[in-house]
């Protein structure tokens, strides 16, 4: 971009000479809104590390003098270690499952001659009308006559098979060259040794992207493992933070605890982006369409 | 469609690949979705041991409850400031990132990180740091503007805060969105106003805002579900609804209703008006963007 | 190697017929190019042939099979794409085999080996660990040779395998092409739209057009003795020079009567109908300037509007009445726009087409031999 010198700014006069005053306004604008969105953040690290009577001093923000010793306390006393455990497993079971079914019903939708392929292809979508508030009596209900209430099929099922994700793989499919799939079909490759050799392989940052935005949308589930699972030592980290907001010592919340307890219900899925951010951005940005 | 014919015609297999994701979308999505439909006409009792069909009566007293009405104003308020607070600030910022010319990938990481922040953890963070006592960031807003924070008891106040708060977790997703579509905008539409001296404000509403708006409609739309759908661990965290009902937004209401007070049938008519505002807001999504694809604009 | 015999093949897409009605054989051992526009059915002619299309009524067969409903690697094919079509992920040997394990049953040994003799004829054995992305455009057309030797097919089909590459390299491969075919002697069928490939390339060129076939001749034959108007135009750069006459026949003597000159045509007794207004079509470099021309020769004039140096020759617009006439004459010619020259056509290369756009004389006679060219290519 063409970057003007606004001679007016009052911050001009205050600039060595030579610098531009419209990159200063620019990068201090950025860091003051970064700063400001990251403050939360950085304010529940530092006290995570507090303990009860250094968290009521209210303008205190030191580090603590508990160090880590919340963090392993909610881990251990308060069962986040049991938790991320859980929660672990709920989200790679439903990133795994989710981006393998909807691999096939791709597969399918691409490059099979379907009767009503429009049809079935919409069948799917129309499932974005159904967001799990939509269903939750009936679903509720179902579980507890499938006898699933407090496993981990009742909080993985109903997340493992998605629009979303047909959708994009669809489009990247239709996106990989005619004659890629012509050269294939010549020699009679058959269905598995294609998709495991040449569309598995060309949609890895596809497959990395839908598995970052499977991965964040199932770690941030409340409502419905709230709901589903009644066994505290079942329930994911999420819904174990509403669990630890009853921390208290002698009548005074511990909320050091509690912050240490939010920094590592946060941790992996912020980890997660910050490593993947690639395919991610990639990926959302056919999301779009 | 693509431009190559399809090299396999065996419908058995067409169908076994289908098979997984139709099961879980009939067994899990479809049935339970219509059954709200027909739980929605009932009347259950005894912790939803009997149900009897009762018509309309479920949406009839939606319909004449005043709490009822109060939540659903609530819920259009609250979408409307979360949309609006969430856009105006994302917008801010992703001009910056439009703008800057080094570090911006950094900065972009820097700005779209509460894309990854769980909502419960939006809410637990900002519960302590905006107490009404204990909050630090309550402290210094209070002495900065003189005012009384108190959220705990002031309805409005609560309203405020958890909008920020949803605010907040929203960003991210945001922002990611327009400054691609800021990226996607050709450099040439931009150059010759920027050779005219238009400045930045006149430059981002003129030009920029008009240019993005497939994506802005879009973001509009995912947002107003947003905070219709996903706001509910806010709620359940911070305020339960209160105080007085100023939060209790209706995903809170579906959800005591259904599961505190077992009043299946009356919350599966409030499942079945919620479905009604995803539809039309699918709906209208699905309408803007095609009269785009037709009209190339 | 197979011949391949196509007898009334048609493709419809819903309404659209796409090739219409389509009869060619092509021998065992020869290489065909199939010639014409964008549109005009030649990539979906290849397509059938290939199985990646089906056939709406006809009958295809490649060697003594019909092979109308085998899949395709049943039909003993190989097809090289325009767009290479390598895998991006797999190096060059990866996309050489990719494939081999379904459409034959050679053990991965002997597709290894196959895979090495491949790239040696084609002088590729560097490229085989190199991805495509590592590749020129003309590597990755060598590799995707490679890939179709490989599976040592009855049948070659090409679909305009040269067209993504520049021009030079066009010219380079081309050539290498025609070596590879001396060295197997495989039946080829090579689908492009550059009519320039079509006549270095083929023993005999089949010019399509509008789902028909409109001529199938040796490249020569093809030049001299155009069947229809359409071929006469596309076959040549710069195309030939097509004006209306009228004809006036007077036994075996015939004129063709332009508002700018009259020409008497030798050889009336050729003409095979007699139409009273016609198309006369004369190749550019079949008009010369009447200096250069016997003393004897017919002349008439025209008005030169725009000169192109070619290089090699000097290309004249000319205008006779109100047609324009291109003119090949000798490079650095003195000749500018608004002189008049005085032109002379060669007698022995003169085409009439009649309304229908068909061919009713030509003033020489095409040796029956020529069409009778043995296919084979001529011995390295």
């Amino acid at each position: 971009m063409a970057t003007r010198t606004n001679p007016d700014s009052a911050l001009a006069g205050l600039l060595p000479e030579g610098v531009d005053t419209e990159r200063v306004l620019i990068h201090g604008g950025l860091i003051f809104s970064i700063l400001l969105m990251g403050l939360p953040l950085i304010l529940a690290l530092i006290m995570s590390t507090q303990n009860t009577s250094e968290v009521y001093q209210v303008t205190n923000v030191g580090v603590g003098s508990q160090g880590l010793s919340n963090y392993e306390t909610a881990l251990t006393q308060y069962n986040f270690g049991q938790y991320i455990i859980n929660s672990i497993v709920m989200s790679a079971i439903i990133v795994v499952g989710k981006v393998a079914l909807s691999l096939f019903a791709a597969l399918a939708l691409v490059y099979y001659k379907l009767p009503y392929e429009r049809a079935i292809f919409m069948f799917i979508l129309l499932t974005l009308l159904l967001p799990v508030p939509v269903r939750i009596v009936p679903l509720f209900d179902l579980m507890s006559r499938l006898g699933w209430g407090n496993t981990i099929m009742a909080i993985t099922g109903p997340y493992i098979a998605s629009a979303t994700a047909v959708f994009l793989f669809r489009q990247h499919f239709m996106a990989i060259p005619a004659s890629l799939v012509e050269n294939a079909h010549l020699d009679g490759v058959g269905p598995l040794t294609f998709l495991w050799e040449v569309l598995i392989p060309m949609s890895k940052g596809m497959i990395a992207g839908v598995s970052v935005i499977t991965f964040i949308y199932s770690w941030n589930q409340y409502l419905w493992p709230l709901i589903i699972m009644t066994d505290q030592s079942k329930q994911v980290v999420q819904v174990g933070l509403r669990f630890i907001q009853g921390a208290a010592q002698s009548g005074l919340t511990q909320w050091g605890l509690i912050m240490a307890g939010a920094i590592i219900a946060l941790l992996p899925p912020l980890v997660v982006l910050i490593v993947m951010h690639r395919p991610l951005l990639e990926t959302l940005a056919i999301q779009q369409k | 469609m693509p431009e190559f014919t399809k090299p396999f015609d065996s419908k058995w297999q067409a169908a076994v690949l289908l098979l997984p994701t139709f099961v879980v979308l009939i067994a899990f999505l479809y049935y339970p979705g219509l059954e709200t439909f027909r739980l929605s006409l009932q009347q259950t009792i005894l912790l939803g041991a009997q149900k009897s069909f009762v018509g309309l009566e479920n949406y009839r007293t939606l319909a004449t409850s005043a709490a009822y009405h109060k939540s659903f104003a609530i819920s259009v308020a609250f979408a409307a400031v979360v949309v609006v607070g969430t856009l105006a600030v994302s917008l801010f910022v992703s001009y910056l990132l439009f703008q800057v010319d080094v570090g911006a990938s950094t900065y972009l990481i820097a700005a779209i990180w509460p894309y990854a922040l769980p909502t419960a953890v939006a809410a637990s963070v900002l519960l302590f740091l905006l107490h009404p006592s204990l909050g630090i960031i309550t402290h210094y807003l209070e002495l900065l503007t003189g005012l009384s924070l108190d959220w705990f008891t002031n309805g409005p106040q609560a309203f405020v805060i958890v909008a920020v708060v949803a605010i907040w977790k929203q960003l991210g997703y945001n922002i990611i969105f327009m400054v691609a579509a800021l990226n996607n905008i050709p450099g040439t539409l931009t150059e010759s106003a920027q050779l005219d001296g238009v400045g930045h404000l006149k430059m981002l509403y003129k030009v920029y805002v008009p240019l993005m708006s497939p994506t802005l409609v879009f973001l509009v739309i995912i947002d107003t579900i947003y905070a219709f759908f996903a706001t509910f661990p806010l709620v359940d965290l911070m305020t339960s609804g209160g105080p007085d009902g100023a939060t209790n937004l209706l995903i809170f209401k579906l959800y005591r209703d259904a599961f505190e007070f077992s009043n299946l049938g009356l919350a599966s008519a409030e499942s079945v008006v919620l479905f009604a505002v995803v539809a039309i807001l699918m709906y209208v999504q699905l309408r803007i963007s095609e009269s785009r694809a037709h009209y190339g604009g | 190697m197979s011949n391949i015999s196509i007898d009334g093949l048609t493709k419809k897409f819903d309404d659209v017929t796409a090739v219409d009605n389509i009869d060619l054989d092509i021998e065992s051992e020869e290489f065909l190019v199939l010639v014409g526009p964008s549109g005009c059915g030649k990539s979906t002619t290849l397509r059938m042939i290939a199985g990646l299309e089906s056939i709406t009524t006809g009958d295809l067969r490649i060697g003594d099979r019909r092979v109308n409903d085998l899949p395709p690697k049943e039909r003993g094919i190989a097809m090289v794409f325009q767009n290479y079509a390598l895998y991006p992920h797999m190096t060059g040997a990866e996309n050489m085999k990719f494939g081999m394990n379904s459409v034959s049953d050679y053990t991965d040994d002997e597709i290894d080996d196959r895979v090495e003799e491949a790239a040696e004829v084609l002088d590729i054995l560097e490229l085989l660990d190199r991805r495509p992305g590592e590749l020129s455009g003309g590597e990755r057309q060598r590799v995707a040779i490679g890939r179709a030797l490989v599976r040592e097919p009855e049948v070659f089909l090409l679909d305009e395998p040269l067209s993504n590459l520049d021009a030079k390299l066009r010219v380079q491969m081309r050539a290498e092409l025609l070596q590879l075919h001396q060295e197997l002697d495989a039946t080829t069928l090579y689908v492009t739209h550059d009519q320039t490939e079509a006549m270095t390339l083929g023993d005999r060129v089949a010019v399509l057009n509008d789902g028909r076939i409109e001529q199938v001749d040796p490249p020569q034959v093809l030049y001299d003795y155009p069947e229809t108007r359409f071929v006469a135009e596309f076959i040549g750069s710069p195309a030939m020079n097509i004006v209306p006459v009228d004809l006036e026949y007077d036994g075996d003597s015939v004129s063709a009567v332009h508002e700018a000159f009259e020409l008497s045509l030798p050889n009336g007794d050729r003409f095979t109908d007699q139409p009273p207004a016609a198309a006369f079509g004369v190749r550019p470099e079949d008009v010369s300037l009447a200096v250069n021309a016997p003393a004897d020769a017919q002349t008439f004039e025209a008005e030169v509007s725009v000169t192109e140096p070619l290089g090699e020759s000097l290309l004249i617009h000319c205008y006779v009445g109100d047609d324009e006439l291109h003119v090949k004459a000798e490079a650095r010619s003195a000749i500018s726009p608004g002189d008049t020259l005085e032109l002379a056509v060669d007698e022995d290369r003169l085409h009439v087409f009649d309304d229908t756009g068909s061919a009713v004389y030509h003033s020489s006679v095409r040796e029956e031999a020529a069409s009778d060219t043995v296919y084979t290519t001529p011995e390295p």
